[in-house]
């Protein structure tokens, strides 16, 4: 298991939620990047997950899409990738989100192995469904990569089971229909509001109890993380909040006014595991 | 129904969509057992859509290119004016099976969101149709009718602003409203199943293209041409002969055929990866970052290409090859001015290589392009570009 995936264990056991926080690597320069990890890091965040820009992201809503295309204009590179993640690896644990097809043109189990020895944690690819883990082949099973799998509110309670079964270091729990952020199209469905997660929470739990669970997708206050604590997920991940104030320039001091008071909604509660 | 075409197609989507894709999967299974959804396809699809289309001998034109025959599959006579509708019809019937009341689709030259808008006025379903803003100011007349026909067409400003990006944004509007939303997917291309749910829905220009065939000289065609953007009426011609002697030969767009550019050739000039839910050949670079494409025709200017043809070109069963922006316009000048039928700038491309390749042929060789579908939308197009040299 990846240093993310034991740390999220841990804070399990103990009863205290985590909080995982997004940003896409190239989507500013690598001083500011690395600026915002210390100062999530000095507010509480428990681990970053790094972005790396996909030219055609299907289940990224508009902010994400946004910092990709801002990413790529720059000329952001895998090379570029290698360098940022040791810097943000000293700081807090890494898990790595892109598309599949970045991975495969890097060489698949040759890139898995390079995010491994540059210091991530774990890797996150929306477009990997359960059934393309053997895309990765042999090479899955790189000590201390954790690849995590996604479940959703349209997942059914026995492809859940094996979701929970099959995903390592923790299982992402995608909190409404559409894409990251409020996303979904030009016309947002009324229906991508953040559905209860309880009794999937517990059907997953059920099935491996040690497992952490973050939820994530539009994620925007505390109170949305709390309510996420409440229903017996082990924390969540912020992203398109975060990414938006970047893709606008706004200052580290904006981003870690938002982070602090997003990591009040860790306060303990009275739901334990 | 086939999932994987050797090493290609597969369904790589966010876990969202992975019930739907199985749901849709399994009503098309028991669909295509029903006699009753059958009747309902083909009285709808002879009455409606205008099926069977001719087989038509293009006798002029074959004098002046002076060898084989050739002949055109008329697709552009089905009604909407292409073999979108062959497609649309089938899956609009399946989203009323599987209790969808909404139609959301991706269009290029505009003919698959008009045969969208069609099936959706006809059934009452109400319908979005995804179109990059770059090609509704170069299909314009499709816009127009997408309109007219009830639908809301929404500009996709992302990117290069074709299809591609229409494609993207219909995926993520489907990952919101999969509750209650089919997306009718309208080319070759996609996760499972629509690669191959595509290609069944195709097929009947095959079938009957092969019945024609044999009905008029006894035998198979001996050369069988389509054009290839995600390569859907290429797919469906094919298919029914692939058993057949035929050979067949797919047409991708190289664009303005510079050495440097790549025009939108997945198949003759790119790379296997994984791009909307399929592993195929794509325009990619060495970051795996999907490259811009360029063609006249909106409806090939696509940077991956339909799983199935991926895996026919490396068994060496068909052969792939590009015709440039200027070699289609020329062959939709003389097809134009020979025979009266001002075909769509996609089919042209198909019509160029055949021009080529029949007078290299014997005279009692039968030579068979499909004309996927018909010119009117690309008349500001063919008038950009200037009269035939």
């Amino acid at each position: 298991m990846g240093r993310l995936g034991e740390v999220l264990r841990q804070r399990r056991e103990r009863g205290e939620g985590s909080l995982l926080t997004y940003l896409m690597a190239g989507s500013v320069p690598p001083e500011k990047f690395l600026s915002c990890v210390r100062a999530f890091r000095a507010a509480g965040v428990t681990g970053l997950e790094v972005g790396f820009p996909f030219s055609d992201p299907m289940a990224e809503g508009p902010v994400i899409q946004r910092a990709a295309t801002l990413a790529l204009a720059r000329g952001t590179r895998w090379s570029d990738l290698l360098e940022l993640l040791p810097q943000v690896a000293e700081e807090l644990p890494v898990a790595v989100m892109t598309y599949l097809n970045v991975i495969l043109r890097h060489g698949g189990g040759k890139a898995l192995e390079e995010l491994r020895s540059h210091g991530a944690d774990a890797v996150i690819l929306p477009d990997l469904p359960l059934e393309g883990l053997r895309d990765l082949g042999a090479h899955r099973a790189v000590k201390g990569l954790d690849i995590v799998l996604l479940a959703s509110p349209a997942t059914g309670a026995e492809r859940l089971r094996r979701l929970a079964r099959h995903t390592e270091g923790f299982l992402y729990l995608v909190s409404r229909y559409g894409t990251t952020g409020l996303g979904g199209g030009t016309t947002p469905s009324t229906k991508t509001h953040a559905l209860d997660l309880t009794e999937e929470i517990r059907q997953v739990h059920a099935e491996r109890p040690k497992l952490p669970i973050l939820a994530g997708f539009g994620v925007r206050h505390a109170q949305d993380i709390r309510s996420f604590l409440q229903q017996g997920a082990d924390g969540a991940i912020v992203g398109s909040l975060l990414q938006d104030r970047l893709n606008e320039e706004a200052q580290v001091s904006e981003l870690d006014a938002l982070v602090r008071a997003l990591v009040q909604g860790l306060a303990k509660t009275s739901t334990g595991p | 129904m086939p999932e994987w075409y050797g090493p290609y197609g597969g369904s790589y989507v966010p876990e969202t969509l992975v019930p739907a894709l199985k749901e849709l999967e399994l009503v098309w299974k028991s669909a295509r057992r029903d006699p009753e959804f059958r009747s309902r396809f083909q009285d709808l699809a002879r009455d409606w859509g205008g099926r069977p289309t001719p087989l038509y001998f293009a006798e002029r034109l074959t004098r002046e290119v002076g060898g084989a025959e050739i002949y055109l599959k008329r697709e552009d006579l089905v009604h909407g004016g292409a073999h979108k509708l062959n497609n649309a019809l089938g899956q609009g019937l399946l989203a009323l099976r599987l209790g969808k009341r909404r139609l959301i689709a991706e269009t290029g030259a505009g003919q698959h969101g008009v045969a969208t808008a069609m099936i959706g006025a006809k059934l009452g379903l109400s319908t979005e149709v995804y179109m990059g803003a770059a090609d509704m100011e170069r299909q314009k007349p499709n816009v127009l009718r997408m309109r007219l026909l009830g639908a809301t067409v929404r500009p996709v400003t992302q990117g290069q602003q074709t299809l591609k990006e229409a494609i993207n944004e219909a995926l993520r509007d489907w990952i919101a409203n999969v509750q209650d939303t089919h997306y009718l997917l309208g080319s070759a291309v996609g996760p499972h199943p629509f690669p191959s749910l595509v290609a069944d829905f195709q097929s009947v220009i095959g079938r009957e293209l092969r019945r024609q065939s044999r009905a008029r000289w006894g035998r198979d065609p001996d050369l069988v041409l389509a054009c290839v953007g995600g390569g859907s009426n290429a797919i469906g011609t094919f298919h029914p002969l692939l058993r057949g002697p035929a050979r067949l030969v797919g047409v991708e767009a190289r664009g303005s055929g510079e050495p440097s550019g790549w025009g939108a050739a997945s198949l003759v000039r790119g790379s296997v990866g994984v791009l909307h839910g399929m592993r195929t050949y794509l325009l990619q670079d060495e970051e795996g970052q999907i490259l811009p494409t360029q063609s006249v025709s909106a409806g090939l200017d696509y940077a991956g290409v339909g799983p199935e043809h991926a895996w026919l070109k490396d068994s060496g069963r068909v052969e792939y090859t590009s015709a440039t922006d200027r070699e289609a316009l020329e062959a939709f000048h003389r097809l134009a001015r020979t025979e009266g039928i001002l075909p769509a700038l996609e089919p042209s491309h198909a019509l160029a290589v055949a021009l080529q390749r029949a007078t290299t042929l014997p005279r009692d060789q039968h030579v068979v392009v499909t004309l996927s579908g018909r010119g009117d939308k690309d008349l500001a197009e063919v008038e950009r570009f200037g009269p035939p040299r």
